[in-house]
């Protein structure tokens, strides 16, 4: 195949001294699925922003087509036929989805006046010719994001593109919409497109792809064919060590029961019922993991607990305490809490890493305030930041920094670290490991299952059935706001859960067998 | 002329002003800018309009005037809130008081009068009569023989409802305000937009103080726009910025202010002159119920 883009030592420096991208040199083959991967991080981003011209490289040279070029800014590189679809979907809610295609590159008439009708045609042949199955009509605020990410990307080939640039174009999608995608993105391919992935998802990378690069830490470690590697193989090349994909885990050795919740039903303000009669317990050094399709419940009974909405029926208790009614920093001296959403209910991201880590320990613990808590006690909280980074492997600069300044799985370690040193006796994690690469998730699940030995009831509510399978002792199934099954893991399978999911109810053996 | 043609008048000739300026502020609403200097391009635009009528006799040259003074107060808005991004709202706070003390000081220094400036030389802007329409019965003495700006006016309300949403132009115009970051990706940038629009506003708003100073009345007088910015911003903010609705809540407030003048000779003028801003309160009071409705 014909090489299309050629990198040749490839550096970008950001002021004063981080060196994102480090000697890089790497070409990219014309009609390949390529991917990049790499940690958080690792500068993959960054190596194909500079390409784009949204980020100036500093050194190297850059060939497309035989010739060289440097992008000033992104629209020379449409003009030239190559476009990014970018992690954050930016596209025009209240447009419709032609109007959001052609927004930028409108047909008019002499006028001014846009030409509907010929817009609307362009689009639409766009979308037969890829087969992509979108109205054009509908308003993009009515559409599923999967939909919106098909925007995106028909914005660009409605502009010509024939080198498609996606960074982390999963990350918002739920495991359903991937295949899709990837059937496009395919698609794609065949026509004679160019496809470079950006992704840190192993599995997704060996489906999709060609060819792999890795990065790790700004250099690129290799580049190899997808069917000539595995997962291990490129964990360890990401990582710069081995990984471990199954922890070993104890047999867990439960004792007294510590969280329970007894027929709570939730019934919403358009009379919608959430919760049905919900009944589970947790015991301690028990990790019980809750799984279902997204939108089953899991949002309602989160926010039950941790006392975000009022429950309709029923009754949540810790340790003996009843707390269905309790006010939220009650609930907190007997709940550690992970929220799935790091930048808004975890932390406040413009604030600083210590006010950050200070964070509801301030009312629970008298240390951390004098003057009968009127007064911070800034000594103490810089010594428990101190704490965290040491005790949780937190890379840090200044604890003064703004919250968003740490990478995700520094962000993540900070937020654990705060929660897990309330030394309450029930976690409850909310999809703690979502959009964080192989590294960071090895060791929150190590830190997991660390809380699991020392005695803690541990509730886990997660997207991913992988992860269930590794760490948790017993799976629950959220089925339309019940609980469909309640399964020890050892007992059960991926493909069992799996169908759970989708359907709430076992596969029927008998008409099986039939 | 009957009372009922009398209130009628007095009702455009209020709305005016305040749907021209109104309407700028429409371009510059769907453009993302919280603008609120609409009070203070109006007064330069009715203060220039007086300046340029006066010094040259031609309310044509005192039309130009008004609009190269609002659009001075535009541009300057421009180069702070755009260029150099500072705060929307100081910067329109400041512009506001900024036109106040210029056309006051202006005022006594060029014409040596303190309060008003009134003097035959001003020519103030024809009043157009229409021979067909003239002759309506009834109908006539309002369709016919209104200023010239008011029937540019209702131009204006056409053109900026079709520009708004048929053009090329007007699609990036409400991108830019919907979602700026996306305009930008789609290789149009949101800063040109935005400065287009101010363009648009400080034109619309030099119109209306044109007619203020040489329709509604002939003569300059200190802070004379009198919080019809304020109120044409009231009016964009109620109906979301729709055109139409604009023209709506304007002849309401036109109808109030000429209410206002009648009501004088029952009682004091300081009362009567409450009762255009009294309305804008009475229309925010169920603008907000609807809100409320609407989200639930």
């Amino acid at each position: 195949m014909q090489v299309l883009i050629e990198m040749k030592d490839i550096i970008k420096v950001f002021p004063p001294n981080v060196v994102a991208v480090d000697n890089v040199t790497t070409d990219f083959r014309k009609g390949e699925i390529h991917a990049i991967v790499g940690e958080n991080g690792a500068g993959k981003s960054t190596l194909m922003k500079v390409f784009y011209g949204l980020e100036q490289f500093n050194q190297g040279e850059i060939r497309y087509l035989g010739q060289t070029v440097r992008f000033q800014e992104p629209g020379e590189a449409i003009a030239r036929g190559i476009g990014m679809v970018h992690q954050e979907i930016l596209l025009i809610p209240q447009y419709t989805v032609w109007e959001n295609i052609v927004l930028g590159a409108e047909p008019i008439n002499f006028l001014g006046v846009i030409d509907r009708q010929r817009a609307r045609q362009m689009v639409q042949s766009k979308i037969d010719e890829f087969q992509f199955n979108l109205d054009i009509d509908a308003k993009v605020d009515d559409i599923s994001v999967a939909a919106r990410q098909k925007v995106e990307i028909l914005k660009l080939l409605y502009r010509n593109v024939s080198v498609l640039i996606l960074d982390e174009p999963t990350a918002v999608l739920t495991p359903q919409e991937i295949p899709q995608l990837f059937n496009e993105l395919r698609r794609l391919r065949d026509h004679g497109h160019t496809i470079l992935f950006i992704s840190h998802h192993l599995e997704e990378v060996l489906t999709l792809s060609d060819r792999i690069t890795v990065m790790r830490k700004g250099k690129k470690i290799a580049t190899v064919q997808a069917e000539e590697t595995t997962k291990e193989e490129l964990a360890e090349m990401m990582v710069g060590r081995a990984v471990l994909f199954t922890s070993h885990r104890e047999k867990s050795n439960p004792g007294m029961e510590v969280f329970s919740i007894e027929n709570l039903t939730y019934v919403d303000g358009t009379h919608h019922t959430r919760l049905e009669n919900i009944n589970f317990h947790v015991r301690e050094g028990e990790l019980v993991g809750i799984a279902g399709v997204e939108g089953n419940g899991q949002f309602e009974l989160v926010n039950s607990i941790m006392g975000l909405i009022r429950v309709t029926q029923g009754k949540i208790s810790v340790n003996g305490f009843d707390i269905t009614n309790a006010e939220i920093l009650e609930r907190r001296r007997y709940i550690s809490f992970v929220s799935q959403d790091r930048g808004k209910m975890g932390a406040a991201v413009k604030a600083s890493i210590l006010e950050n880590v200070m964070m509801t320990h301030h009312r629970l613990n008298p240390d951390f305030t004098t003057w009968k808590g009127l007064i911070l006690n800034d000594q103490f909280a810089r010594q428990f930041t101190r704490q965290i980074e040491q005790q949780f492997a937190v890379v840090m600069g200044n604890q003064d920094n703004p919250f968003r300044s740490l990478s995700g799985g520094n962000q993540q370690k900070v937020i654990l670290g705060r929660e897990l040193l309330l030394d309450t006796p029930f976690l409850l994690l909310d999809q703690p490991t979502r959009g964080l690469d192989v590294g960071s998730i090895e060791y929150v699940h190590e830190t997991i299952l660390k809380m699991r030995e020392l005695k803690r009831a541990i509730l886990l509510i997660s997207a991913d059935l992988e992860e269930l399978f590794r760490i948790a002792d017993r799976i629950l199934v959220l089925h339309r706001g019940k609980i469909a099954a309640d399964l020890p893991t050892d007992q059960t399978n991926i493909e069992q859960i799996g169908y759970l999911m989708l359907e709430g109810k076992e596969k029927n053996l008998a008409k099986e067998a039939n | 002329m009957n009372i009922f043609t009398g209130l009628i008048n007095g009702m455009i000739s209020g709305a005016t002003p305040i749907l021209l300026a109104a309407l700028g502020g429409t371009f510059t609403f769907y453009a993302g800018i919280f603008n609120i200097a609409m009070e203070g391009m109006m007064l330069a635009g009715a203060f220039f309009a007086v300046l340029g009528s006066y010094y040259f006799n031609s309310w044509l040259m005192g039309i130009l005037c008004a609009i190269l003074g609002a659009l001075l107060m535009a541009l300057i808005f421009i180069l702070f809130a755009v260029t150099l991004k500072t705060d929307e709202f100081v910067t329109g706070i400041a512009l506001n008081l900024f036109a106040l003390g210029a056309t006051t000081y202006l005022m006594r220094q060029i014409f040596n009068v303190k309060g008003a400036f009134s003097n035959p030389g001003i020519v103030p802007i024809p009043r157009i009569h229409i021979p067909l329409l003239a002759k309506v019965p009834f109908l006539g003495e309002i369709l016919s023989g209104q200023n010239l700006i008011v029937y540019l006016t209702i131009v204006v309300v056409f053109l900026s409802a079709f520009i708004i949403f048929k053009t090329r132009f007007g699609l990036r115009l409400r991108a830019a305000g919907y979602n700026a970051p996306s305009l930008d990706s789609s290789g149009v940038p949101s800063a040109s937009i935005r400065t287009w629009s101010l363009i648009i506003c400080g034109i619309l708003c030099g119109l209306a103080g044109a007619f203020l100073s040489l329709g509604y009345v002939t003569l300059f007088s200190e802070n004379m726009s009198a919080g019809r910015g304020w109120i044409s911003l009231a009016a964009v903010i109620l109906v979301n910025g729709n055109p139409w609705g604009i023209a709506l809540i304007s002849l309401l407030f036109g109808f109030t202010d000429g209410l206002g003048l009648l009501l004088q000779q029952y009682m004091p003028s300081q009362f009567t002159s409450m009762v255009p801003y009294i309305a804008t309160l009475i229309a925010l009071y169920f603008y907000s119920i609807q809100a409320r409705k609407r989200k639930a």
